[in-house]
């Protein structure tokens, strides 16, 4: 049965779990929101010990960048070493995925005062992630569920595999042309 | 014991750089450069460096892997440049080094970039360098440093206290609008101009200065006058604007440079950093140190500005002498010390 490492530095948790046929064998966090860098090497050594792993599941956010991408690099190189597979998926799919409401939207801390959010209904996401301020997301009357983190076992149940990071925002930065 | 196979990731900047090296052997050198998605906005964006680092990545890993014609599972131990540089852009080589050390079970050494930039001369001159004079002048730094050996002591004698000699010729050539990056630009348009045309001025070579801070640098001085120049002459002649500016940065790096040689005893320098690809530069440092009797030591252009070659070297070295590794776990520094040469 498919061995399965599952990554996720998405929101400021590093999640890192190690999961057989649904079956969690190992798995393990650390929180802060600057602690990705150090956290997952040491929790992903631990977790494979002994190990062979047959592919990589990662989430692919949307979350504040630096984390994100620390995550994706760390999953894209750790399966080209071990010539395996490495999928991306949806972060606040693995999130919605333990909420049992009928109705409801998840959101994760995107800085700046906004949120990166998703509305779910019937356990379906209802269009794509998007970034805005939290009074837009409450203004769409539903259950927000703010303080998840994602749910690796769900994670890796995801279906489809994204290539690139769900950024959601540009950027920073003016062209010289076009400063005043 | 036979010569380790190194693989060495740097992404400091804007550089994603993977370099393969067997011991003192170069055997890649892989450099995706985002430089052209900055150029608009007159230097690098950070989240843009950030982003083409994790795009580049993969790709340059397996470019690296097949110049080399190695396979990831003959490496013997993963290098990655820890700091200083941008946080983030750095971060992304830190996490694919990581993934590739754990992935492999390989050893990691989280080294310093701009040790890494001096330790880059080990793949083309057999010698053994130290002790040396170092002068690492790029885009982000400018430093006099003194080398008592590569792998582990580094003592920084100077610095710049404003800009660094890189970002100076960057922000001329924005000023005269010849684009970004500025070095390349102006070293061509020099070629053509006189650089005794305009005395701009040699910062912090005071007797004062001389006295309490000689192998600092200070370039700001020298862009605001410039800049006051190029207002207060309309009828400007470009190419001696460009040739005596450039003049001015050479003649202080190589005034102090060679100051530090010659007080420290040290009759051998390595010139390293973006900047040491600039012609005058060379030049006259080859000149100089003809003179004053010191052996001068510059890598190729290609090897001067940031690559993976550079930390795959340093890797080498470390391995090589018997140093211990770096924590698996270890974060990104973006102000790192040189006197730091890895983290362990």
């Amino acid at each position: 049965m498919t061995i399965t490492l599952a990554i996720d530095t998405s929101t400021s948790r590093t999640c890192v779990a190690v999961i057989k046929g649904g079956e969690i064998l190992w798995s393990a966090h650390r929180d802060g929101a600057t602690e990705h860098g150090p956290a997952l090497p040491s929790l992903v050594q631990e977790g494979v010990k002994g190990l062979v792993i047959d592919e990589v599941v990662v989430g692919m956010g949307p979350g504040p960048f630096t984390g994100l991408r620390v995550g994706i690099a760390f999953a894209q190189s750790f399966a080209l070493a071990r010539e395996i597979s490495v999928r991306g998926v949806c972060s606040l799919d693995a999130i919605a995925a333990q909420v049992s409401d009928k109705d409801f939207i998840v959101t994760v801390d995107a800085r700046r005062k906004e949120v990166y959010w998703a509305r779910y209904k019937d356990g379906i996401r209802v269009g794509e992630p998007a970034v805005s301020f939290p009074a837009d997301v409450q203004a769409q009357g539903v259950i927000i569920h703010a303080d998840l983190y994602p749910e690796m076992n769900a994670l890796v149940a995801l279906t489809g595999n994204i290539s690139e990071p769900i950024y959601l925002r540009r950027p920073d930065a003016v062209a010289t042309a076009d400063r005043s | 014991m036979s010569e380790p196979l190194i693989l060495g990731i740097e992404t400091s900047c804007d550089e994603t750089a993977v370099g393969i090296v067997r011991g003192r052997t170069l055997l890649a050198n892989v450099i995706a450069s985002s430089v052209e998605e900055h150029a608009r906005f007159g230097g690098v964006v950070p989240e843009i460096a950030s982003r083409a680092h994790l795009e580049a990545m993969q790709p340059t890993i397996k470019k690296a892997l097949r110049d080399a014609n190695v396979s990831l599972k003959d490496i013997d131990a993963i290098a990655v440049t820890a700091g200083p540089g941008l946080v983030g852009a750095l971060l992304v080589g830190v996490g694919s080094a990581a993934g590739l050390a754990i992935g492999l079970d390989k050893p990691i050494y989280a080294v310093n970039h701009l040790a890494a930039h001096v330790s880059v001369d080990y793949l083309t001159h057999d010698q053994s360098l130290e002790p040396t004079i170092a002068l690492l002048v790029s885009g982000g730094h400018s430093s006099l440093l003194q080398v008592n050996d590569i792998t582990s002591s580094i003592v920084k004698l100077g610095q710049t206290i404003d800009d660094a000699a890189g970002e100076a010729f960057d922000k001329i050539a924005r000023i005269m609008k010849l684009g970004f990056p500025g070095g390349p630009a102006i070293d061509a348009m020099a070629k053509e101009g006189s650089a005794s045309a305009i005395d701009f001025p040699r910062g912090l070579t005071t007797s004062n200065d001389w006295q309490t801070r000689p192998y600092d640098f200070s370039f700001s001085g020298l862009k605001t006058a410039v800049a006051r120049y190029l207002e207060s002459t309309p009828d400007y002649v470009r190419a001696d604007v460009a040739a005596s500016f450039q003049e001015s940065i050479v003649d202080v790096l190589m005034l102090k440079t060679i100051a530090a040689c010659k007080a420290s005893g040290i009759d051998s320098l390595v010139i390293a950093g973006g900047v040491a690809a600039n012609s005058r530069l060379r030049a006259v440092a080859q000149a100089r140190c003809e003179k004053a009797g010191i052996h001068l030591r510059i890598p190729s252009p290609a090897l001067c500005t940031d690559n993976g070659a550079m930390v795959a070297s340093l890797g080498a070295l470390m391995a090589s002498a018997g140093r211990t590794p770096s924590p698996v776990a270890f974060d990104a520094q973006s102000s790192l010390p040189v006197t730091t040469v890895s983290l362990t």
